[in-house]
């Protein structure tokens, strides 16, 4: 057939409502653009109008189908993007490590959590782990502990080198629960010493979910 | 509908470990938050995108919509799927940037809102079919190109394209049966 041809033919079933059998053109082009092309029911595997309907509408839906299955990557950086400006909404909290006459040493609480999150998941038997700290908490902790030795340079909100660390973990079916959330609980605070310099770990583990 | 688009991305698997993530953000857990912003990114971008047919506007509207929906974490209540109330979020703000900014209060899809055919694409690069294609949606009116860009593009279902516009099965139907006349005869030489 000419392309001329095939284009008329083309304007003309797209100008109709239904074929010659009576089915609608709107309904059999529904069926092939939801990818149910070859699915005849019992009416269309006898009617050679919808079969041609289908093969000619199935043709002229193929550039759309072409352009759904092209990969759409998401642009680099764009979660990390959302997640800073996220954190800079969010009220920060700050542990400060080392003060001196010529500033402070902070780390954002949310570093913590983030270390805390990460050791977790090397335990045997937690699936999925989450790191927060405890702001509320951090901030009912910080007037007390703060009181009688607040630093020129401390602002509210600054709690030294104490941390409180929440940690939800999922463990893994058939897991000693107890075992496992002590052995968080070690870990976190063994890696939070050592490599951030907190003096004052407390780490709370809740076992949320168990996983097969 | 299932077309092979929404099994190839999983759709139905992450419900199940939407409520975990999205409970847990809830209580204020940062990284919950940002496996659910990493998980639908693309899926954000991919709608702003074909939406707006423009990059930067596609990504701004992204970040913005994953920025929204921490906010309105609070409220949300999983009377839908997390994935459906991002749509709604995401969709919403594709078409506050294509109206120029003006508010738009609901996606009911009303048929008096402007054709945008005067927003062609800017990227070049593309084969001419896909080309061909984002010109043909992008020359939909509006409320047609959301049904389509949901259906067609994201593999959602009739009722979740029409619980993301605020509209009906019905509704959502009738506009994809126009929206697929046009986009056919507009498209009839690139097959």
């Amino acid at each position: 057939m000419s392309e001329a041809k095939s284009a008329e033919r083309s304007r003309d079933i797209l100008r109709v409502l239904t074929v010659a059998c009576g089915r609608s053109v709107d309904q059999l082009l529904e069926q092939v653009a939801d990818g149910h092309a070859d699915e005849l029911d019992s009416h269309q595997a006898d009617c050679v109008h919808c079969q041609a309907a289908l093969s000619e509408l199935n043709s002229l839906w193929s550039p759309v189908v072409e352009f759904a299955k092209q990969p759409v990557q998401a642009p680099p950086g764009l979660v990390d993007n959302v997640m800073d400006r996220i954190y800079a909404l969010a009220q920060d909290v700050w542990y400060t490590l080392q003060l001196s006459d010529i500033g402070a040493v902070k780390i954002a609480a949310r570093v913590v959590g983030r270390l805390a999150r990460d050791t977790a998941r090397t335990v045997p038997g937690v699936r999925a782990a989450l790191g927060r700290t405890s702001q509320g908490r951090i901030v009912q902790l910080v007037e007390a502990a703060t009181r009688r030795h607040r630093h020129p340079h401390a602002a509210v909100g600054v709690l030294g080198r104490t941390a409180v660390v929440d940690i939800a973990v999922a463990v893994r079916y058939g897991e000693d629960v107890h075992e496992v959330a002590a052995e968080v609980q070690q870990r976190v605070i063994a890696r939070l010493r050592h490599d951030v310099g907190l003096q004052l770990v407390n780490v709370n583990v809740t076992v949320d979910d168990v996983v097969i | 509908m299932d077309s092979p688009c929404r099994e190839e991305w999983g759709l139905s698997d992450y419900t199940q470990d939407d409520v975990y993530l999205v409970n847990r953000a809830q209580e204020g857990y940062f990284d919950a938050y940002q496996e659910l912003a990493s998980r639908y990114a693309v899926r954000m971008y991919r709608t702003a995108l074909r939406l707006l047919s423009n990059h930067e506007d596609a990504q701004d509207v992204a970040q913005d919509a994953s920025i929204n929906a921490w906010r309105r974490l609070e409220h949300f209540r999983g009377q839908s799927a997390y994935s459906t109330w991002l749509y709604r979020i995401v969709t919403r703000l594709a078409l506050n940037k294509l109206q120029r900014d003006k508010p738009v209060d609901s996606l009911e899809l009303l048929p008096d809102l402007p054709s945008a055919d005067d927003s062609p694409p800017e990227n070049l690069e593309r084969h001419e079919v896909i080309d061909a294609v984002t010109d043909a949606v992008a020359a939909l009116p509006i409320p047609q190109r959301v049904v389509v860009v949901l259906h067609h593009f994201e593999g959602l279902s009739y009722a979740e394209v029409a619980a993301i516009t605020g509209s009906s099965v019905p509704a959502v139907r009738s506009h994809l049966f126009r929206a697929r006349r046009s986009l056919t005869y507009t498209l009839r030489e690139w097959r």
